[in-house]
């Protein structure tokens, strides 16, 4: 801490040199008098020996200085004084910048929360994704495992410190005769350990959890505040859930979510509920479903678990070829890595579109930079003429230009917050930790950073040009000149150019992926989703009460369809776009498989009228009816897609298929192909042509359906009504998930949405800031060419002439930098071909109509400074200069 | 070679490091205070080294700031405030150093030098 002691000693210090100095000073004299000098003389002779006095005191006191740091604390105070005076100028960059640091803060901030902030567990390197490979497909398919499969990684690996299994789905929580559906996970006893994480309040889970008759519920901190009132002695006390009572283990604390979902699980269940009854599903080898998240014992590599985990797959493969033929070896990754791998195309691409706009940002005020040089070339002149060497004016530019981006910065980290936290309904939700983007220390860093490099790189090439060119030749250029300084002309121009092209680069691009969603608005779902309402039910499937389930939809679907405003209503599952899905082997009838090796599709369920309220249409034979219940034969109904797959070129109605599938009541019955329907997009609209088959929901009451509810207005007015109707049935069954089908599908779009609306606001920043710095220059070289042009009028050049000749000039910077684009968009906008659908990356259309865009804003960024020109009175102009 | 000592200010006059060396030499002997300081390697070089009077407080302050000096406020045998100087051990040492190095330097341009004169 010398430093900081000296800064407070440096006045006595001072004080001390300059008395000491006086002192000599008096010695000296007296001794000069004592030789016989008169005191004048002597004073004099004494201050001519002892040399310059302020500046020996100045030497003495710079000992004790940072040179550096003070000068460049000299050099901001002046750059401040100086942009001060120059306000409209200084703002002008200001904003600029902001506008440019701030877009590109506001998206490292999702970079940042989706893709680099860590996981919130401790060691989370070590935290890996584990799968099997399906190696019936091509490429890396993963595979779910199935809880026997689990239970063997679990005990035989070798490389894991600990290994969980979690699978989601909802839970009805009953309490005080209402009930609750809530989000929830079902997880192995290990869960919480293996991502060291501990209750706060009550007892982790422990293996005998796992057991039959043990089942045991772990409370997330939300629903414990929400729904049991933040009771601290809730451990240990029972609840009921799904008609089944559950002992509380304990509560998690505030802030604990894993999996990383939006919405997340309200609480976490024991696996003991799949572990009861006769045929349970820890106990079925063939029923995939469960995720696993393991933790690599210190030291030891992914590859190495991976080999591990393969070894144990390809026994498994061997010994129960009937369900693991295809899964012979695991997959290992990072689960962060896993997480966030989907989304990562898109956040680069992003980050590269706002890096461009920065970029733009640069040039355009290092434009205003090189402008304003030149007007002050006369102060640097004299500065250098009185000692300043060029170093030190370019020190001394560059701070300044880092003091507008600093400002620049902190504006853009206001406007970064502004934009992220009003764009967060705009987000697609289902890109994991979006809605956590926050203006952090890391992303104020960033911001920092970036500041500071942007001020350098557009600060050095004007700050370079002043301090280079020659003091003497800037003082004769100062004031008057016929044709500005020719290099300096030929620099803004190449900056006017390059703005140009990289934002003919982001229009582009941003019109490829405006041109891409439009397509996929325009696509045929298979199906009409408008007016729509879906909503789900809870009622009690179990072998012996299917009669029960089946009539209570029966009736409740008759209630409903008496409602005014519903025009037909039916359930079916899964609804389009939902997320559930279900596949399911199955076997042709005729064409015999091996066991293991048999095809698997997409399946669904419906009940009577269910095609026909979604309007999706029949292309051959009959949708289901009421002849399809408990008591008829069974049937399926395929899709187009799945006739053509399994049947080409023959007639698939009257076909028997046997799905691998089946209730109590319908176990694994042949069912006949009684219609065909068309196509629907399941997983979203840009999905492919997916075949499918449904069969009736009376023959597979596997799960409760989706009520569906077209209605003749607004269908979200019917919510209330429906929920009325249902309680009015019986009141124990809850209502949840109540989404339109638009709304389905506006989040399945949210992503290329959400995508194309910032690319879009990129571009048009870039349009606005190219078309300024064309202005921008061309309005300067007006008035720098005012003499000239004064001239050229005076010698007898016409208005037009004057007009055409900067408008021609500002059309040939235009040209060339929308050509330059043009070839950079060329080789480019492929990175986007992972964003974009049903167009090529180079599409034509959008290529000539960008150029065209850019050229119109370009002629028209020349017409006004061409017409001030044009207006000039050559006599007044001559005078004047 | 006390011309290339690092630090920038010192490039600024190339006597520096001989006028160091003297100052400490002649602290070595006895405490001074500037006045007598000047006086004092005037007379010894016998009026052959013109110091600027002035020039001798930079580099005074300059050798404070690194610790080779300290300094005191006292009064002299005159009766005068004065400000006198004591060489400290890091300024004995750094003397050392200087003076055996400069000893080489010269004890180098010697040989090159001596040549040219037989």
């Amino acid at each position: 801490m010398k430093w900081l002691q000296q800064l407070f000693t440096r006045r006595k210090i001072f004080s001390d040199l300059s008395e000491e100095i006086q002192q000599h000073l008096d010695e000296k004299t007296e001794a000069l008098m004592a030789e016989g000098m008169s005191r004048e003389e002597a004073v004099r002779a004494a201050k001519r020996e002892f040399g310059n006095v302020t500046r020996m005191q100045e030497r003495g006191r710079e000992a004790w200085m940072w040179p550096l740091a003070e000068s460049l604390w000299a050099d901001a105070k002046f750059a401040f004084r100086q942009l001060y005076k120059n306000l409209g100028f200084a703002l002008t960059a200001i904003l600029t910048l902001a506008l440019g640091i701030g877009a590109t803060t506001a998206i490292f901030s999702l970079v940042n929360a989706v893709l680099l902030r860590p996981l919130p567990f401790p060691e989370q390197n070590r935290l890996m994704w584990l799968a099997q490979q399906d190696h019936s497909l091509p490429g890396v398919a993963p595979e779910a495992l199935s809880y026997p499969d689990y239970f063997d990684w679990r005990a035989q690996n070798r490389t894991f410190s600990g290994m969980a299994s979690y699978t989601g789905g909802g839970v009805t929580l009953e309490s005080d005769g209402e009930t609750q559906r809530l989000d929830a996970q079902e997880v192995s006893s290990n869960f919480f350990q293996v991502l060291s994480a501990a209750p706060m309040l009550g007892r982790d889970f422990r293996w005998e959890d796992e057991k039959p008759g043990n089942r045991a519920v772990m409370l997330s901190y939300s629903l414990w505040q929400s729904h049991f009132g933040s009771a601290k002695d809730i451990a240990g006390k029972t609840i009921r859930m799904d008609g089944h009572s559950y002992t509380v283990a304990g509560v998690m604390p505030k802030g604990f979510q894993f999996p990383m979902e939006n919405p997340g699980p309200e609480l976490w269940k024991s696996i003991a509920d799949d572990a009861e009854g006769k045929d349970p599903a820890t106990s079925q080898r063939g029923f995939d479903n469960l995720e696993v998240i393991g933790r690599l014992k210190p030291g030891i590599t992914a590859e190495q678990a991976k080999s591990d985990l393969s070894l144990i797959a390809g026994n498994l493969a061997r010994q129960y070829p009937d369900n693991n033929k295809q899964y012979s070896s695991a997959l290992v990754e990072p689960e962060l890595q896993h997480m966030t791998g989907d989304t990562r195309p898109a956040l680069r691409v992003l980050f590269g579109a706002v890096t461009l706009v920065l970029l733009i940002v640069c040039a355009n005020v290092s434009g205003l930079l090189l402008a304003r040089g030149s007007r002050r070339s006369p102060e640097f002149a004299l500065r250098a003429a009185i000692g300043a060497t060029p170093a030190a004016i370019l020190r001394q530019l560059l701070v300044e230009s880092i003091m507008l981006s600093l400002c620049g910065g902190v504006a853009g980290v206001a406007l970064a917050y502004g934009l992220v936290h009003e764009s967060v309904n705009l987000m697609p939700l289902d890109v994991p930790r979006i809605q956590d983007a926050s203006i952090d220390g890391a992303v104020l860093l960033f911001d920092l950073g970036v500041s500071l490099a942007t001020g350098l790189l557009f600060g050095v090439l004007p700050a370079w040009r002043m301090a280079r060119s020659a003091p003497a030749k800037a003082l004769r250029e100062g004031t008057r000149s016929v044709m500005g300084g020719r290099g300096q002309n030929r620099l803004q121009s190449g900056l006017v150019i390059a703005q140009t092209a990289i934002g003919l680069v982001l229009l582009v691009s941003s019109g490829l992926l405006i041109r891409s969603f439009a397509r996929i608005m325009n696509v045929d779902p298979g199906f009409d989703p408008k007016r729509v309402l879906t909503a789900r039910l809870r009622v009690p499937i179990d072998g012996s009460r299917h009669g029960q389930n089946l009539q209570f939809y029966q009736e409740l679907l008759a209630r409903i369809s008496s409602l005014p405003g519903v025009q037909s209503t039916s359930a079916g599952w899964p609804a389009p776009m939902s997320q559930s899905s279900a596949t399911v082997s199955f076997s042709i009838e005729g064409r015999p498989i091996a066991k293991g090796d048999e095809p698997s599709e997409s399946l669904g369920l419906a009940m009577p009228g269910y095609f026909e309220s979604m309007r999706i249409p029949l292309l051959a034979g009959r949708t289901f009816g009421p002849q399809d219940g408990l008591k008829g034969a069974p049937v399926a109904i395929v899709n187009h897609a799945f006739a053509n797959k399994y049947f080409p070129g023959e007639n698939p109605l009257g076909k028997h298929i046997q799905p691998g599938i089946g209730d109590d009541v319908f176990e694994h019955p042949l069912r006949e192909i009684v219609g065909v329907i068309g196509n629907i997009k399941r997983k979203g609209l840009t999905a492919g042509e997916e075949p499918q088959y449904f069969l009736p929901y009376a023959q597979a009451m596997i799960t409760n359906p989706y009520l569906v509810i077209r209605s003749s207005g607004d269908p979200l007015l019917l919510q209330s009504e429906i929920r009325a109707t249902v309680h009015d049935l019986d009141k124990s069954v809850p209502v949840y998930q109540v989404v339109t089908l638009e709304d389905y599908i506006s989040k399945s779009t949210a992503q290329p949405r959400f995508q194309t609306l910032l690319l879009t606001g990129f571009a048009a920043i870039a349009l606005v800031l190219a078309a300024i710095g064309l202005y921008g220059l061309l309005s300067y070289m007006v008035v720098q060419r005012t003499l000239e042009i004064g001239l050229r009028m005076a010698l007898g050049a016409q208005r037009s002439d004057v007009l055409s000749m900067i408008v021609r000039r500002g059309v040939a910077l235009a040209l060339i930098g929308v050509g330059t684009g043009l070839v950079i968009a060329a080789l480019i906008t492929r990175l986007l071909s992972g964003m974009l659908f049903g167009i090529p990356p180079t599409d034509p259309v959008t290529f000539a109509a960008t150029a065209v865009l850019l050229l119109l804003v370009g002629i028209a960024a020349s017409c006004v400074p061409a017409y001030r020109a044009a207006r000039m009175d050559p006599m007044k102009t001559l005078r004047e200069q | 070679m006390p011309m290339t000592i690092s630090n920038k200010n010192e490039q600024r006059d190339l006597f520096r490091g001989a006028l160091e060396m003297m100052i400490l030499r002649s602290l070595q002997r006895e405490p001074m205070h500037g006045y007598a300081l000047v006086q004092h390697i005037k007379q010894r070089s016998n009026e052959l080294l013109q110091v600027e009077e002035g020039s001798l407080y930079p580099a005074l302050q300059r050798m404070l700031r690194e610790g080779l000096l300290k300094a005191e406020w006292e009064t002299s045998a005159t009766n005068r405030r004065v400000r006198t100087y004591r060489i400290t051990p890091a300024g004995k040492k750094h003397l050392e150093r200087e003076m055996s190095s400069f000893e080489r330097m010269l004890e180098g341009i010697n040989l090159v030098l001596s040549p040219l004169k037989s």
